[in-house]
């Protein structure tokens, strides 16, 4: 049984008024135990909505929710065995820092000693430990984070909420603490759901994280799922930095190849071999259909189809490549240093494992890589 | 759940209702004297029960008072076009002043500019009383005493104040870099005060320029002590209906409908810019 | 030839010194990025060049004019502001059309100019709308469309990306230095983004305090920082900064990471026995089977384009490591890692500053 349940949770703002809102539609999530889950998308998605439910903040308009098989939907916050670290810090302004982190341990009646050897810890790992004895206001914005982070992590909770934790954080500081954080929560088998907006932190600490726009969960899964398998346009375009290259084409077949074409100036032809015979079906059927190649698949090459290099860009560990192609851009990705300036003309090399087909009525995935979704 | 908020409508129309109760009752009442003769006014108890006359309204527009034991002229239309004249020209000269200014504070902070500002507002705070009567003197020396232009020059200090520090702050909460972007774009100082702080500030200038039109209009205690009779505002004109032979309160009722239609109907008018002006803050890039 | 200039620069608010004399060129036709932390100083800077603010002290020469006392209406420059800094009493059409309403030009070919320069940024279907019905994407088209329009000989871009979404603000990463190098203007680009400052900079001024603490090529600031701070600055993951005491013997300048030998690249003669900090970039590391020094896997936080893992040495000591996505994280906690010797940055651990390698032998420290 999974530790927390949700069940076709809805939650409507201002109902039955003019200004109703549909904020979270018919949500299915289960978190297992140890697990980290993101709840990750832009804002007014419904994740922010979905967390303050499960805190128990917002009443939930229908569905169910469960803990442990508890259900929860009409227990009091502090009953449901949950711990929050708050986007805006939320830190109680006349204790310092250190009272701050400690304040539910004492609660719990933990000697004095125990509870100053867990703060030193979390204090240490949170890079906070000079300031353990000021007050809140005394310290910056993303120092302040990383103390409302410690009072939630330090606590023995069911769960962990944690909304936007990193938002405020100190660029240097946040490779670092991501590891740290996720070091942390592994180690002492927490399980936590964070919201986040930034894929790139949801990718880095989640094991598992669900997607969502306009109050709809578009997918649920692993980070690597959302990179190889996403289950429609909007996932595919969403996660992923810079964002896949997506074109409209048309789908056409001939005895030993199949032809996308691109635009007015480029077709692709792969020899039908690399496909599944499902999948040539599914395309044909289709005739025109939504192709999205990853920056990171498309390749400059000796051979290609011919693109104009418009940027290059070196940030110092990758390049970013972008080219006019099939009447739009097209941007590529390298991990070294690529020579060509703007205005020469590159061949770009793609490769039918590296191609995703969308459906371009649904927006839903038909292919990855030549097989079907 | 439903329960709850269902309860919770009811519980806040209540409220609401009980609060426009207490706001609007004085207003009712008092519509509801003008309507009724001295006597059915003070019977005891007081009953809502009486048949309306416009005797009050017609005694008033006829400019004579009569009661039962004498009756007098009365010229409270005079009144009403002297409170007119007074506030308008006080407002508009306040506005002329008072916008620039307020730009001025509101954008050029210079060495002593906020004491210069704090200054202006804590006339606002001094008693009149203690003004008054040095400029009473100051007044009949120089010849402004019982004059337009002598009462609308007193009359500053209550508007100026106002509109100063009212429109600084719509002023200031514009983006200085809305304005840089104006003189970047090729235009002077003078372009982007009239083209871009002026029409961002509309709304705020409305609001306050409403207000001290209000206040101008309520004063009372200036016009006492400056003005005879022919140059008297509604305020002080009122205090002709208490006679020697006993208050009329259905003619006084009325004269106040009367007085205050025009703020009233000013206030309705503008609600949109008042709301927008004096909750909002002005704009935002 | 230097188009801009400008010479010793000082401002102080209320006793606060926000630039301490600054002296920048830009030459025609050139981009600079303006690199720091809030509170560097850049935004003030920018705005002394625009005319909006007058400096303490200093001179702004644009075009081989003194421009120092001149108003911002005359200097003949565009401007593009973070907040985007809109009429909203203003169409989008007008708010561009501002730029030209001062000149003598007549009204039929200020519509022409804005369509075209409209067309160029995609959006021409939103030309009648006010701010307030625009996208952010929109907003910050028609901000730019305004400074662009009147085809100024100086553009400066004040942080325009800051607030718009990661997916625009990446588009038009690409697209910027292509806009602005069909302009010919000369742009000054102020940044808090080091990836924005590294794709659009030819070069780049790091400001610190109010102080320039260096300048030069992306190439330069990333492979030769001048300090540890800007070191940090620049790159994500950020770099991995090691305390180490270097030696020296036949072999050259080494130290010692989880007990095994590091070379540094070069010479550094008086380095050996001084307290240093050494900066390995992340991506710069990598996992090995022979050689290297020993570590323990501590997490991995993967991110889209690579996987970051966090890995301890032997004494504790928290490292960085960054792969192309498409490598793997080896199995298993224990692993060794390797970098190449002319990865290793070597900073002076008192002042933070950067130890050049010489050949010659006489300088050592270089200088910021």
């Amino acid at each position: 049984m999974s530790l927390l349940e949700l069940n076709g949770v809805n939650k409507i703002y201002n109902p039955g008024s003019a200004h109703a809102v549909h904020a979270v539609q018919n949500l299915d999530l289960s978190v297992e135990k140890g697990e980290i889950v993101a709840l990750l998308g832009s804002s007014g998605c419904g994740k922010t909505s979905t967390l303050r439910m499960i805190a128990g903040f917002e009443e939930a308009s229908s569905g169910q929710m469960a803990i442990n098989s508890k259900e929860i939907n009409r227990l009091p916050p502090a009953k449901r065995g949950v711990a929050m670290a708050f986007e805006g810090y939320s830190l109680y302004p006349p204790l310092s820092i250190r009272e701050n982190i400690a304040f539910a341990l004492k609660a719990e009646k933990m000697p004095a000693t125990e509870v100053n050897k867990q703060v030193e810890a979390i204090a240490a790992l949170l890079e906070i430990s000079d300031f353990l004895d000021k007050r809140p206001n005394a310290i910056s914005g993303g120092q302040q984070q990383r103390a409302s982070l410690g009072r939630s992590l330090i606590r023995k909770a069911d769960l962990h909420l944690l909304d936007e934790p990193m938002g405020q954080l100190e660029p240097q500081l946040r490779a670092l603490l991501r590891g740290r954080i996720k070091h942390y929560i592994k180690q002492h088998n927490l399980t936590a759901i964070l919201v986040t907006h930034d894929q790139t932190e949801a990718n880095a600490l989640a094991d598992r994280i669900a997607v969502m726009e306009g109050g709809v969960l578009q997918q649920f899964d692993t980070p690597e799922n959302l990179k190889n398998k996403p289950a429609n346009i909007f996932t595919g375009a969403f996660i992923g930095e810079p964002p896949m290259n997506l074109f409209e084409a048309g789908a056409a077949l001939n005895d030993t190849e199949i032809h996308l074409r691109l635009g007015d100036d480029v077709k692709l032809e792969f020899p039908k071999a690399r496909f599944s015979p499902e999948l040539i079906e599914r395309v044909l059927t289709n005739k025109s259909v939504v192709v999205g190649i990853r920056p990171h698949s498309v390749h400059l090459a000796e051979t290609g189809h011919p693109a104009e290099v418009y940027a290059n860009q070196w940030l110092g560990d990758q390049t970013h490549v972008a080219a006019r192609f099939a009447g739009k851009s097209i941007v590529s990705v390298a991990h070294d240093r690529v020579r060509c300036g703007p205005g020469e003309q590159v061949n770009v090399q793609i490769n039918p494992e590296d191609l995703h087909i969308f459906d371009p009525a649904t927006g839903a995935a038909l292919s990855h890589g030549g097989v079907l979704a | 759940m439903d329960h709850t908020s269902l309860l919770e409508r009811w519980l806040r129309r209540f409220a609401l209702a009980l609060i426009v109760t207490f706001f609007m009752f004085p207003i009712f009442w008092i519509v509801l004297m003008s309507l009724q003769t001295n006597e059915t006014i003070l019977r005891s108890p007081p009953s809502m029960a009486f048949v309306p006359t416009f005797d009050n309204y017609l005694a008033i527009l006829a400019g004579r008072l009569d009661s039962n034991v004498a009756s007098m002229g009365i010229d409270f239309l005079n009144n009403l076009m002297n409170s007119i004249i007074l506030s308008v020209s006080s407002v508009a000269v306040a506005l002329c002043l008072g916008v620039p200014a307020a730009y001025a504070f509101a954008r050029h902070k210079f060495r002593g500019s906020e004491d210069i500002a704090f200054t202006l507002l804590s006339f606002r705070f001094a008693p009149p009383l203690l003004v008054l009567l040095p400029l009473t003197l100051y007044f009949q020396q120089i010849g402004l005493a019982d004059t337009y232009l002598g009462l609308v020059w007193v009359y500053q200090l209550i508007c100026l104040p106002l509109i100063l520090w009212i429109v600084r702050g719509y002023f200031e909460d514009i983006s200085p870099d809305i304005e840089y972007a104006y003189r970047i774009a090729g235009h002077s100082w003078f372009a982007t005060f009239r083209k871009i702080a002026l029409p961002l500030a509309g709304p705020g200038i409305a609001a306050a320029g409403l207000l001290a039109f209000i206040f101008a209009w309520n004063n009372f205690i200036f016009a006492l002590v400056l003005a005879s009779a022919d140059k008297q505002p509604v305020t002080v004109g009122a205090l002709a209906f208490v006679t020697a032979s006993g208050i009329q309160y259905g003619q006084i009722a009325a004269a106040v409908v009367l007085s205050i239609a025009p703020t009233l109907a000013l206030a309705l008018w503008a609600q949109r810019y008042l709301v927008e002006g004096l909750s909002l803050g002005a704009v935002k890039g | 030839m230097s188009y801009l200039d400008l010479s010793n620069i000082r401002k102080s608010f209320e006793n606060e010194t926000v630039l301490d004399g600054i002296s920048l060129s830009v030459p025609e036709g050139g981009t600079l990025v303006l690199f720091g932390k809030s509170g560097a100083g850049k935004t003030v800077l920018l705005r002394t060049i625009a005319g909006a603010i007058d400096p303490d002290a200093g001179s702004v020469t644009i075009g081989g004019q003194d421009m120092t006392t001149v108003p911002p209406e005359h200097r003949g420059i565009g401007m593009a502001f973070q907040n985007f800094a809109l009429f909203p009493h203003m169409s989008a059409f007008d708010n561009i059309a501002s730029s030209l309403t001062s000149r003598r030009m007549s009204a039929s070919e200020i519509k022409r100019k804005v369509q075209d320069v409209a067309e160029l940024l995609k959006i021409d279907h939103v030309l009648t709308h006010t701010p307030k019905a625009l996208s952010n994407g929109q907003k910050q088209r028609t901000a730019l469309a305004r400074a662009l329009v009147s085809e100024p000989k100086v553009l400066l871009l004040d942080d325009p990306l800051r607030n718009v979404d990661a997916k625009l603000r990446f588009e038009m990463r690409l697209e910027l230095p292509c806009l602005l190098a069909d302009r010919g203007a000369t742009v000054v680009y102020v940044t808090q983004d080091y990836k924005e400052a590294m794709a659009l900079g030819e070069r780049i001024a790091v400001l610190d305090q109010g102080n320039i603490v260096q300048i030069g090529s992306p190439e330069d600031i990333y492979k030769r920082p001048a300090n540890t701070e800007i070191a940090q600055l620049f790159g994500d993951p950020t770099v991995n900064l090691l305390d180490v005491v270097p030696q020296e013997d036949e072999r050259g300048l080494h130290a010692f990471l989880s007990d095994q030998r590091v070379d540094f690249h070069g010479d550094f003669p008086g380095v050996a026995g001084r307290d240093c900090i050494v900066g390995l970039r992340p991506e710069a590391l990598s996992f090995t089977q022979n050689g290297g020094f020993p570590v323990t896997i501590e997490a991995v936080t993967p991110f889209n384009e690579k996987t970051v893992t966090l890995v301890t040495t032997l004494r504790g000591r928290e490292i960085l490591v960054s792969q192309p996505a498409q490598s793997t994280v080896p199995e298993g906690p224990e692993q060794n890692i390797t970098i190449s010797a002319q990865d290793a940055i070597l900073f002076d651990r008192q002042t933070g500053k950067r130890l050049e390698p010489v050949t010659t032998g006489e300088r050592v420290e270089e200088a910021a």
